[in-house]
Order: C-alpha cells, then structure tokens, then sequence
C-alpha cells in the first residue's frame, strides 16, 4: 500500500476513534447522579445564589450542545479541564506535577520487563519442553495471573516489613531534605520494590507471547534455509529467528505503554507512589470529578497515540503491510 | 452414525449428570445467600449434611435429585444388562440422596415458606424441573443431534484428557467451584457479621476450626472469609463472562458475516472500546452509579467484549466465505437465519474456548476492583479480603494476605490452562503444530480421529462435527475442504 495512504489512513482512524472516546467521556460524565455545581461548593456555602454562578462558570446552564462544543473547545483542544475539587488547583498543573514518577516508575519497569521476558521467552522457545521451557513458561502463567497488587503486598510484607530492606512506600523519607547522591539513592530504594512489582506484572506476558511467536516462526522454511547454509545454532536463532519473531511482542509492548497509566494504578496506590495512578485512585477516592475526566481522557488518549505509533512502525518493520 | 436404540436411559443420563448440577450451581450461585445457615463450632462439615436448618438445599431439593437418579438407574438397570455396576451406583447415590433429603426433613422445608420467609428454593426447585423437561425434549426431538453431541463431547475429552495442564486445570477449578458451593456446610455465614469474632485482633492461625487461617483485624475468622469470597468471586467472573461473550459473539458475527456498513460500524465501536482502559472507566463507573455485585458484572461484562468481538469477527469472516453458506442464501435463508443455524455454529468451539479465557480476565478484574475499595461492601470476595488486609495496614499477617491472593493465582491460572488445552483441541492449527515439532504426537487413545467425516464441512482436521444444523445443510461440500481428513 502507498506510504502516505497508509499513514493517512492510520491517523485518520487514530483521530476518529479519539473522539469518539472524547464523546463517551462528556457523556459518562453527564450521567452522573446529581447538580456537579453542588458537588463543587462546600456544604455550607451552597446559596442558590453561589450554585448559579457555579453552574454558570462551569457552563452547565448552557443547553448540551453547548457544553458538548465548551467540552471540546477548552478541555480537549486548550487542554483546561477545570479546578480540582480537592486539590483545589487548574487540573492540568495537578497531572503535570503527576507526570514524572509515573514516566519513571514505567518506564523502568517496562524496560526490565521486555529484556527479562523476551530472554525467558527467546531461551524458552528455542528449547521447547526442555526442563527449563517447562519450568519458566508455567511460572510465566503465575506471574501473568497474579494480580500486581497482591505482589505488592507480598512484596511489602517480606521485604519492608520483615526483613526491612527497602522502604513501604512513598518516593522519599517524610520530613527529611537529602542532597547528591543521598537523595539518588534514597530515591533508588523507594523505586525498589514499585519497579520489581511491575515488571513482574508484564513480564509473564511478554515471555508467553515471545515464546510462542518464536515456535510459530521456528517452522517456518527461511529457518531451515538458514540451517542449511550452515549457519550455526546461535547465528540461526538471533540473526534470523528472534528478528521475524519479534513483531507481536513490539506490538504488545507498545499497546501496553498505552495502557501504562491503568497499569500503574495498583502499583502506585499500594506502594503510595505520587504518580498518575496514584492521582485516579486518589481522585476516585475523594470523587474530585474534573480530575477523574482528565484522568480518563489522557488515558484514553495515551492508548489511541501508542496504537497509531505501533501501527505507523509496523510499516517499517514488517515487510507485509506494504504489499 | 448409527442410532443406538431408543437412546432415551443415555439422554436422561445425561440431563442428571450435565443438568442437574449446572442449573444447580448456576441457581445455588445467584441466588445467594438466601438462607443463612446456623450451624456452630465444631463438626459442623458433618452435622452441616444433616442438621435441618443448614440444609441450604431444601428436602424438597434431595427428594427430587434422589427420584432422578433412582429412575435413571433402575431404567439403566432395566434396559441394558451390560453396564450394572455403574446403574447400581446410580440407584445407591439415589438411596444416598434420599436419606440426606429424609433427614434434612423439616417441617418448614416442606412449607412452601421456609424459616427465612423466602421462596428461594421452590424458585430453584421449578427451575431444576424445567431444565430437565427442557433438556428431554430437545433429546427427544433429535435423537441425531443428542447423538452427535456425545459423540463430539467424547472426541473432544479423548483429546483433552492428554493435556495434563487441562485436566489439572478443571481439578483446581472444580475443588474451588465445590468450596463455593459447599459454603454454608464449610463455614457458617453469620461469621461474617462483624459482631461475630472467633478470637483476638490478628492472631495467626489456631487450633480451633474457625481459627485455622487466624483472625483479622476485627477478631472474625479468616477461614470463613475466605470460603464464602468463593461464591463471589466465581460468580461475578461466570456472568460477567456471560454477558461479555454474548455481546462480544454478537457484534462479531453480526460484523464478520453481515458486514456491509454495519460491520464498520460495529468496528469502530469496537475499536474504541478497545482503547478505553478498563480499569479507570470501572472506577469511574463503580464510583458514579455505587457499588454493588451486579452492577460490578455489568461493568466488567460491558467493558471486556471487545477482544471476544475481534476474534469472533475475524472467524466469521472465515465461515462466511464457504460454500454451504452461499448455498444457504441461494435456497433464500433470511441473514439472521444463516448467522443463526449456520455461522454461529461453526464459529462456536472459538467462542467456547475463548470464553474460558475471558473468566480468567473477569475473575482478575473482579478482585482488583475489590481490592481498590469498588467491591460489594455486604459481601466478601478475595480483592476485599485484600483490600481489607492492605487498608487496616496489616501488612505482616500473612495469614490473611497469601491465601486469597494465592486462590486467585490458582483460579485463573486454572481457567487459562483450560481455556488453552481447549483451543489446542479444537483448532486442529494448533494442534498440529504440537504433534510437528514435540516428536511425540497428541495421543488419541480409541477411534475417531481418522475416521472420515463424511459430508460435514468444519476446519480442515477439526474433531468437531458441527453440533447444530450447519452439517445437515452442508453434506456434498466435501471438495471445499482442501486440508480435511479424506
């Protein structure tokens, strides 16, 4: 297919389904029970005088299709989405402040979690039903069924609790200022146990998917060409299994960076780390509305963009979407 | 395939062993709790069989499962010589069931109240009855497709029974399911009030019954906690995968064979909920409309379908592309008709298999919302015994962390590997490919494999026969099926 229609169409999609979400979000949030004006006001101040201005500020006196193009206007394309409730601050500097321990906490785990688990999968496809196939694709199942909190707890319990390695929780020690390479390595220990709980989470999920493209490639007749030159076992496995191989498991990885935000709620709710999934538990919590809606949106909107970024490199990856 | 006789024993057979307990268990699950048990401290596993008012099940209940089986027996005794041991065992379980009932025999089960006021078991009772009459016909009006029902069932287990992660699988799946079922005789429901202590704060486990998982933070029992989180768990996981794979089924078949526009539509839909992350939806969801279990199905339900709906799809387009399916349009079958009597059913071992898959996302999803604080505050299920762990700061009890977390490993892990050794025995690609490069092939133990299929259309080597009408109209299409067994 011509480059720029593929690409045309791609972002077309990505740009459709982006608002459809965005029309879902105004209108989940227009379901909820009861005046949002009042939910804003503290009970006390609740004159009818107060709740009109609210209800005027936040444009609910406005007929829906009104809201629907404010709604589009200033939360979408200016990027306001009002005050929190809680924080009592624009909802877009209360994400802004979340952005970086989220970004970091992810990051690292996803980074481990693809080496470990494309290993364990590569060494464990080549091998099949070695002991060690056996072993590690079954343990690759419990992990893929654990639940990441759970791990969390189990983590907090041994290591924190018991033997007191690391730190419960949280990205620095309450009341202390440390300086240099003190306040590096105090954040190290707090990221710790965050960063092993998850990328245990993925890493289960990318060794059975990494596992089983391989053994789906290792059949294939450019493997046994490549044998038959004489290429050695490890020549036959990395340079020309692995790379066929790795297609669905780069897929994976950048569909689940999408979802990095969801996938950090347990993480951080359970080791208290003041990130983006902290933020929608919290803000779920204290039902802060606008910071749910924003939460919600740039969630969505996460996925959508690393979607089209996985579809716009399989072009160059993968030699068949071309044709 | 040869009719074997009236065949009316074997179907009614079947109705008591396959029936009875699923609408049992469906009922028993949904219904919960409709009786509270009273039973107290020690012996209650035993005294729970026989004691009145534990009985969950009512005499009426026993009676009728016992009338079953003794009539299924003594006709089995009747009419064929040849299996007497197994009829005979029949007739004893019926005896066993009779007494069961005859003891549990109080006079207020008898009522058409109980002592709790609720009509619960008349309801179960008048469901069992329909099932079964339900099932008698559908035997009687088909003694064909009975028939090759069992006989798919029976190619289907020869295969699954050589996948031991399968067969471990539906063990750890059925001790679970039995632990939610037999709750009110494992542990009395009125520990869960929170007046109901067995012991101090957060001791580790003890010798008394109740005491064997320690306690919580309020002094209650864990070990009863833990029993009756089974019900929820499992039961928000089955509907949840219910609703989601009837919706998911649905818009794929609909979309892989109806196509046109609705198909993008019903695409893009797809897409988009694809790209929704569930979990902040859910809580947004579980936090606007409260929390209670149905409405915790309804939203893992209406947020998990799309996976179903792409792999549906992509299988109907498969399906709508052979012949017997043109040639049902050319004799004038109405779209729903065909989606109906001969899309659905060839699409239909995927959507099995991949149900068993969606249990074990639903089961994970159900706990996390638990374990966030979303679950049913009247109800336990293992995310609240966590979330309840983690929020009291009890983070050394392990006692009260491990072991739900590791019956949620197990549960899912079970569904998983049942859901794969599934796909594996009904997707002949897959299985192939085992048989190709593990040196030794799948052993299929019997006939059936290599037996031609004269006349029915299915995957190239799959060991189904299409259950429903898609065989009947499809015989004479044998050449479309470039790989199939010949």
């Amino acid at each position: 297919m011509d480059k720029r229609r593929y690409f045309l169409r791609k972002v077309a999609n990505a740009v459709l389904t982006l608002i459809i979400v965005a029309s879902f979000n105004f209108v989940l949030f227009r379901m909820i029970p009861g005046d949002p004006a009042r939910l804003l006001l503290p009970r006390e101040k609740q004159s009818p005088a107060a709740v009109k201005t609210m209800r005027h500020y936040f444009h609910l006196d406005a007929p829906k299709w009104k809201q629907f193009a404010y709604y589009y206007w200033y939360d979408l394309v200016r990027g306001r989405f009002g005050v929190s409730f809680y924080y009592k601050r624009d909802v877009s500097s209360v994400i802004a402040a979340r952005v970086w321990p989220t970004v970091v906490l992810a990051g690292t785990g996803t980074v481990i979690a693809t080496i470990v688990g494309l290993f364990l999968g590569v060494f464990a496809g080549w091998r099949r039903n070695s002991a060690f196939d056996v072993v590690s694709t079954n343990f690759g199942m419990i992990m893929y069924a654990m639940p990441a909190f759970w791990f969390g707890l189990l983590c907090i319990m041994l290591f924190a609790t018991k033997l007191q390695w690391f730190p419960s929780g949280g990205m620095s020690e309450p009341g202390t200022v440390l300086h240099g390479m003190t306040a590096f390595g105090s954040f190290l220990k707090h990221l710790a146990l965050p960063v092993f709980t998850f990328s245990i989470a993925y890493i289960g999920e990318y060794q059975l998917i990494m596992r089983s493209s391989l053994t789906g490639v290792m059949n294939d007749d450019f493997v046994l060409t490549a044998r038959a030159k004489g290429l050695s076992d490890n020549a036959v496995l990395w340079k020309h299994t692995v790379p066929n191989a790795m297609l669905p498991t780069i897929t994976l990885v950048m569909m689940n960076l999408g979802f990095i935000m969801s996938g950090a709620i347990l993480t951080e709710s359970v080791f208290n780390w003041p990130g983006l999934g902290l933020l929608s538990y919290t803000s779920m919590e204290k039902i802060d509305y606008p910071v749910m809606q924003a939460v919600f949106m740039l969630g969505s909107a996460f996925v959508i963009l690393f979607n089209l970024l996985a579809d716009l490199m399989l072009y160059y990856v993968d030699p068949r979407v071309k044709a | 395939m040869s009719p074997r006789g009236p065949g009316v024993p074997r179907r009614f057979r079947n109705w008591v062993f396959f029936w009875t307990p699923a609408t049992w268990l469906v009922l028993d699950l949904v219904t919960y709790p409709k009786d509270r048990p009273i039973a107290s401290g020690f012996g209650h596993i035993i005294g729970g069989f026989i004691a009145p008012t534990v009985a969950n099940y009512p005499a009426w209940a026993m009676l009728f499962v016992a009338l079953a089986l003794a009539v299924s027996g003594v006709v089995g005794l009747v009419r064929n010589a040849k299996k007497r041991r197994f009829n005979g065992a029949l007739v004893a379980l019926a005896a066993v069931f009779a007494a069961w009932g005859v003891v549990a025999a109080d006079p207020a089960h008898f009522a058409l109240t109980n002592r709790h006021g609720g009509l619960g078991w008349l309801f179960q009772t008048l469901c069992l009855l329909v099932a079964g009459v339900c099932a008698w016909f559908w035997a009687s009006a088909g003694p064909e497709r009975a028939e090759l029902m069992v006989w798919n069932t029976h190619q289907i287990w020869k295969l699954y029974r050589g996948n031991w992660q399968g067969t471990a699988g539906l063990w750890i799946i059925g001790i679970f399911m039995s632990i939610a079922l037999l709750a009110p005789f494992l542990a009395d429901h009125s520990k869960l009030l929170i007046t109901e202590g067995v012991g101090p704060n957060n001791r580790p486990p003890a010798g008394s019954y109740y005491r064997w998982m320690g306690t919580d933070d309020a002094g209650q029992s864990v070990l009863t906690e833990f029993i009756w989180s089974a019900r929820i768990s499992l039961v928000v996981g089955l509907m949840a995968t219910f609703i989601s794979t009837v919706v998911g089924a649905l818009i794929g078949i609909v979309a892989g064979y109806y196509g046109r526009w609705l198909a993008d539509v019903l695409m893009r839909l797809t897409d988009a909920f694809l790209v929704i992350p569930w979990l902040p939806l859910a809580m947004v969801m579980a936090r606007l409309w409260g929390t209670n279990y149905w409405l915790i199905i309804m939203i893992i339900g209406f947020t998990s379908w799309p996976g179903t709906a792409r792999v549906v799809r992509a299988d109907a387009l498969r399906v709508s592309e052979l012949q017997f399916i043109e040639r049902a349009k050319a004799i004038g079958s109405s779209q729903w008709h065909v989606m109906k009597k001969h899309v659905l059913p060839n699409v239909w071992p995927l959507i099995f298999a991949n149900t068993i898959l969606v249990v074990a996302v639903a089961i994970l999803s159900e706990t996390t919302l638990s374990f966030l604080g979303l679950g049913d505050p009247t109800n336990f299920s293992w995310g609240t015994m966590l979330n309840k762990a983690w929020q009291s700061g009890a983070t050394a009890d392990w006692w009260w962390i491990i072991p739900p977390g590791i019956a949620i490993v197990l549960v899912v892990v079970a569904f998983t590997f049942v859901g794969t050794a599934f796909d594996e025995v009904l997707d002949p690609k897959l299985r192939k490919r085992e048989e190709h490069d593990a040196d030794r092939p799948l052993t299929v133990e019997g006939e059936g494999l290599d037996q031609p299929l004269d006349g029915i259309v299915t995957a190239p080597g799959s060991p189904l026969r299409p259950i429903l009408g898609g065989g009947g109209s499809s015989s004479g299409n044998k050449s479309d099926d470039p790989g199939g067994p010949q």
